[in-house]
């Protein structure tokens, strides 16, 4: 059998040709390049798939393939690492990023759009840098491929540069997830300075390196500065890569250039928000899972943010009248239930939403495009209603999506989402911080269910209320196709892990996903769920009436509220002409609208800081130039002093040149004592 | 080639040069009337590629060098062919090719440009024999051989009074600076009794109550080298001639000559007056040669920041350069372990210095050919009609003033880093300021090119003359001027290494 694995660097480089195509050819091409795109992510997924398939035939595959800067102190390499996670990941980015070029089809080139070669080239690098960030093995390369998707997204949201709002939005996605990328970069020069490696795997790796380290272990010296307790300076380093995570994961309080970068093309929204750049910030933790489970302060700072970030999102999502702008805020919010299950020890729990969330979401934003060509580029809901009726392929598959995202049973969401609550209950007793985050988690579920059947209610059901919405455009096959198969894959994702159902019923084995990760197929050692688990600092205690009684419990709250959640969107704008209820919100109204005025202070902190400049800058003047004018004057009235020896006459230098070498006679000869 | 046939052959690279410069001289004595300008230009510049070749393959195959039976010596040890001589003769090689083509567009109208080849040719073979040199007498010689074409090359332009002038007084200076090298000769025979180095080296160890008389030699000979390298107090010549002169002949003299002078003075202050000997008999020339280098330094760089003309901007600028590669000499300590390394970092900064400035000088000689001024006002706005050549001049220029990511940031880095490493930061921070200053007046040149405005509409139509071969030259010199960072690691690595065994 051929070596699957040794095709791993094609899944990468495919997009990446693709990106050359288009970028090279693209314009000589028909649909400006995007029969190679398909191609090349349809390949990719082909051979991601073949790749899984080895991973469950108990392959594994771990290998430096270049080293681009060896030292003394530690090599700096490009690999590759396949285990049962980012072979996962790699059939989800694959297939999403297929699906998207193919929707770009319906939605780029049958609107006409101009510079689609551009566009083209820039999916297909956005492609290849993440999938080139899911199979690296070590965090400086991960790293890299991390910066190339922040570049990417850059490009992509900008992509219409002529209208005011895409570049701005670029720049803040940008400039915001580059914030948070400063404290990441931080964080691997701490890596490499505290174990001289960044490997994510083997012996040798960082995680394991930490593990050794700590007592009572204690078997492994590694660097901390000052003398700083292990403990807490891999918590320090933990939280510096953290904050590369929040600003690609869009997590607070680095979550305000994700609704912004809603000006991007939308299967661009649908490609960052459900597989790429804002998957990458939680599977990067998932990635070094086993360094974080090694600091219980860091896991606990993770899932209170993420608790916080799933609510927080989640109520500002419940106020906003364009479609793109609901799905933003969910996506904040979903994300912010990823944090919240890694930091509660859930590992398969967040990996398990990571997968079910793509689907959906992906779904979703393509379901919204299509709603989107339909209104003839018209995002506000109160504009649309009736649609139900008009695009059925659509509607149903948006349904389905929203069922998912709104975790009603049996959809993907429930199940994930209720599994990542469950881990965070038996988890937070004793653990104030995560019993916060399970907390706001619980509350995010109605809010959730909601603001997700409010955008239903009002897209879809009711009366159209402009013409446009009376007789929308059609939609083809290729804005179809995509729906169709994510909206099925968003009804059965959940049976990959039906943890509830293996409890209650005790059916031994159904949860796949749980033996996927725990290396039951294949893997490697110490990048299991099992080893987390181990190594971790939680145990798990059943609240209610022993571990079946807390499933029940959990799974029936969590259900109950998404259902009254859902109910009460129903009652408020279920009818046939719904009207706005978010004045009766008060005051609350406008700082919901304003998304609680964080954009206001990120800017005045901007500005604040550059009144720190501002005296940088005075030094700089003052200072700094001050010194250099003065060389310079100096240099210049010297100058003009040198020029006057210069007299044209050779007599004059001639004896210059012989005083000259009698200066020098007379100094080296006194100096040296010759004649006396 | 380790070990050569016929033991001459090592000299193969200045045979070369020497045989083209006579078979151009053959052929326009023979049939003066056929005689044309290309067929020169391109035998002259094979013949200095052939010897560029020979030398990097000599280098590459360590003829010479301590891995394969050391320095080959002939003509009773009057010549030494070493790694640093090979090295040196590259530089002057590839000065050479530059010059020769450029100067091709340079005497398109020239009646007799002949001569010019020829000329050039011989003084290159003297450069080459200097570098070889063992003995004080071969020196000399050489050292005639290399200044009595410069003076003719200079003057070459016979109906311009500045070309004339120029020559005249280079040739006078010239003259006195010969006298007073060797009286120093004859002075240091006097004290040891030998001409040859490592005789002279013996006979300083027992030089006693001679040590005045070596001594007062030591200083002329450092006088010598001051002229040949332009430096203060005998730079007087240089921003006359390369403002006088045929701008190749700048260009070469500038470039060339100056790095033969360095070569002399490494050589002889190496191995015929050791550092240690000459301190134990009170002579300490490094001390002289740190005077040298300083003042020579700020008087380059602060002249140069005050000049109108790009040209003698440029000739100031040289003198500023001699005055960092004397750093080289004066950055030295007896027995200190790092005195390879500076004089080493001397030597990359000398070849990394032949094609940045040979390529400034060239894009001068550019000017010259459109027909533009010679101020800095003249060059308003040439990178709108020559953006390739402008945008190597901006090179040059950068690079001349040492920023990243050119290669004459590294050379210069590696200079000051190994004057620190051997206690002379004074020299080192002197260096670093006088390259801000130079920072100012190299930018004035790529202002002006770049975001001035011309002085009036009509001033670039002299600008549709397009000369190949001298723009070929310029782009080269510019993508050696580039390459040369990659591809410093073994250049500092050879020189460092060829300097190591002096010590």
């Amino acid at each position: 059998m051929v070596n699957a694995f040794a095709y791993v660097p094609a899944v990468v480089l495919l997009p990446f040709f693709s990106f050359l195509i288009a970028l090279g050819a693209g314009r000589y091409l028909p649909k400006g390049g995007a029969f190679g795109g398909i191609t090349a992510t349809a390949g990719s997924l082909l051979l991601s798939l073949w790749v899984a398939a080895a991973v469950a035939g108990g392959g594994e595959y771990n290998e430096t393939i270049y080293t681009w800067a060896g030292g003394e102190q530690f090599e700096l390499t490009f690999g590759l690492l396949i285990d049962p996670l980012s072979a996962l990941m790699l059939v989800i980015v694959s297939l999403v990023a297929v699906l998207v070029h193919v929707f770009s089809l319906g939605y780029m080139n049958d609107e006409g759009e101009t510079g689609l070669p551009r566009y083209y080239a820039g999916l297909g690098l956005f492609t290849a840098s993440m999938l080139g960030f899911v199979v690296a093995d070590n965090l400086l390369m991960a790293f890299m491929f991390f910066e190339l998707v922040g570049l990417c997204s850059y490009l992509l949201i900008g992509f219409h540069f002529r209208e005011p709002g895409p570049p701005s939005a670029a720049k803040k996605a940008f400039l915001v997830t580059r914030f948070g990328d400063y404290f990441f970069l931080v964080g691997v020069v701490a890596v490499f300075a505290t174990f001289g490696t960044a490997a994510f795997a083997g012996e040798g790796s960082f995680p394991a390196l930490a593990a050794a380290a700590l007592p009572p272990d204690g078997s492994v010296d590694v660097w901390t500065p000052g003398g700083l307790d292990v403990g807490t300076w891999f918590t320090v380093i933990g939280l510096l890569v953290l904050g590369g995570v929040i600003g690609k994961s869009a997590q607070f309080p680095l979550h305000t250039w994700l609704p912004d970068a809603m000006e991007g093309p939308t299967p661009v929204s649908a490609l960052i928000h459900a597989a790429t750049m804002v998957a990458a910030g939680v599977y990067l933790v998932a990635r070094m899972y086993g360094f974080y489970t090694l600091s219980p302060t860091a896991l606990a700072v993770i899932a209170f943010i993420g608790g916080f970030t799933a609510l927080f999102a989640a109520t500002m999502g419940v106020v906003k009248d364009e479609l793109k702008q609901v799905l933003a805020y969910s996506t904040i919010s979903q994300y912010g239930y990823m944090m919240l299950a890694l930091g509660a020890g859930g590992y398969v729990a967040a990996v398990f939403h990571l997968t079910t969330h793509a689907f959906f979401k992906a779904l979703l934003f393509l379901g919204a495009g299509s709603v989107i060509i339909a209104m003839h580029h018209n995002e506000d809901m109160w504009d649309m209603g009736g649609l139900k009726s008009r695009m059925p392929v659509t509607y149903y598959t948006f349904l389905a999506g929203s069922l998912a995202l709104a975790g009603i049973f049996p959809f993907a969401g429930f199940w994930s989402k209720d599994e990542i609550l469950y881990e965070a209950l038996v988890h937070a007793p004793g653990e104030p911080l995560l019993f916060g985050g399970y907390l706001m988690g619980l509350l995010a579920v109605p809010v959730t269910a909601f603001y997700t059947f409010r955008m239903v209610f009002l897209t879809f059901h009711g009366e159209p209320r402009t013409e446009t919405a009376r007789d929308p455009e059609p939609v083809r096959w290729n804005v179809k196709g995509p729906l169709t198969v994510l909206g099925s894959l968003a009804v059965v994702t959940g049976l990959i892990n039906m943890v509830p159902v293996k409890t209650v019923f005790e059916l031994k084995g159904i949860d796949y996903l749980h033996r996927w990760l725990n290396n039951e197929w294949g893997g490697i050692e110490g990048l299991s769920s099992h080893h987390y688990a181990d190594i971790g600092p939680y145990s798990s205690q059943p609240i209610v009436g022993g571990e079946v009684g807390t499933v029940l419990a959990g799974a029936a709250v969590s259900l109950g509220l998404a259902l009254a959640g859902l109910g009460l969107a129903w009652q408020l704008y279920g009818g046939a002409s719904p009207a706005e209820h978010t004045a009766k919100l008060g005051g609350i109204k406008d700082v919901l609208y304003n998304n609680y005025y964080l954009d206001e202070l990120q800017v005045w902190l901007a500005y604040r800081t550059e009144d720190v400049a501002g005296v940088a800058d005075v030094f700089d003047q003052g200072i700094i130039d001050g010194v250099v004018n003065g060389v310079s004057s100096v240099s210049l009235a010297g100058g003009g002093r040198i020029r006057l020896i210069q007299t044209g006459l050779v007599s004059q230098y001639a004896g210059m040149i012989t005083l000259g070498l009698i200066a020098l006679l007379v100094i080296l000869s006194v100096g040296g004592g010759w004649f006396l | 080639m380790a070990e050569p046939l016929v033991a001459w052959t090592a000299l193969s690279p200045a045979l070369l040069l020497g045989v083209t410069g006579l078979a151009l001289l053959l052929v326009d004595t023979a049939r003066p009337k056929s005689r044309s300008n290309t067929s020169m230009a391109v035998v002259s510049a094979v013949g200095a590629l052939a010897s560029l070749a020979v030398t990097v393959w000599f280098v590459v195959a360590g003829t010479g060098s301590a891995a394969t039976g050391g320095a080959i010596t002939l003509f009773a040890e009057a010549v030494k062919v070493d790694t640093m001589a090979l090295f040196f003769t590259a530089i002057f090689a590839s000065v050479t090719a530059l010059v020769v083509v450029a100067a091709h567009d340079y005497f398109h109208d020239h009646d007799n440009p002949a001569a010019f080849y020829s000329l050039t040719l011989f003084a290159a073979t003297g450069m080459a024999l200097l570098a070889v040199a063992n003995s004080l007498a071969v020196v000399f010689v050489a050292l005639e051989m290399v200044s009595l074409p410069s003076y003719a090359l200079v003057a070459f332009l016979k109906t311009n009074r500045g070309s004339v002038e120029a020559g005249l007084k280079y040739f006078l200076v010239g003259a006195l600076s010969s006298a007073v090298f060797l009286f120093g000769i004859s002075l240091v025979y006097a004290a040891t009794g030998s001409l040859i180095f490592a005789d002279v080296a013996a006979g300083m160890e027992s030089v006693g109550s001679l040590a005045g008389v070596a001594g007062v030699g030591i200083v002329m000979i450092i006088g010598g080298v001051a002229f040949k390298t332009a430096s203060v107090p005998f730079h007087f010549w240089a921003p006359e001639a390369y403002e006088g002169a045929p701008a190749p002949v700048s260009a070469f003299l500038s470039s060339a000559s100056k790095a033969a002078g360095f070569v002399i003075a490494f050589r002889v202050f190496t191995e015929a007056f050791p550092l240690g000997v000459s301190l134990s008999a009170d002579i300490n020339w490094v001390l002289a040669f740190g005077i040298l280098a300083a003042v020579t330094m700020t008087l380059g760089n602060f002249a140069a920041a005050v000049q109108e003309e790009v040209k003698r901007m440029l000739a100031y600028s040289s003198i500023g350069h001699a005055g960092y590669a004397l750093i080289g000499l004066a950055a030295l300590s007896a027995d200190a372990p790092g005195n390879g390394a500076v004089m080493g970092a001397a030597m990359a900064h000398l070849l990394v210095y032949g094609f940045m400035n040979t390529g400034a000088f060239l894009f001068v000689v550019m000017a010259e050919r459109w027909g533009i001024g010679r101020t800095f006002e003249d060059y308003a706005g040439l990178a709108r009609r020559a953006p390739v050549a402008c945008t190597a001049m901006a090179v040059f220029m950068f690079s001349l003033a040492g920023l990243p990511p050119f290669a004459g940031f590294f050379s210069k880095y590696f200079l000051f880093l190994g004057a620190i490493d051997n206690g002379f930061v004074w020299l080192a921070a002197l260096g670093a300021v006088n390259s801000v200053v130079s920072l100012y007046y190299y930018s004035r040149v790529v202002k002006a090119m770049f975001l001035d405005d011309p002085a009036s509409a009509g001033a670039l139509d002299a600008l549709d003359v397009r000369p190949t071969a001298l723009y070929a030259a310029v782009v080269f010199a510019a993508v050696a001027t580039v390459l040369l960072l990659p591809g410093f690691g073994p250049i500092i690595e050879t020189a460092q290494s060829a300097a190591s065994l002096l010590f």
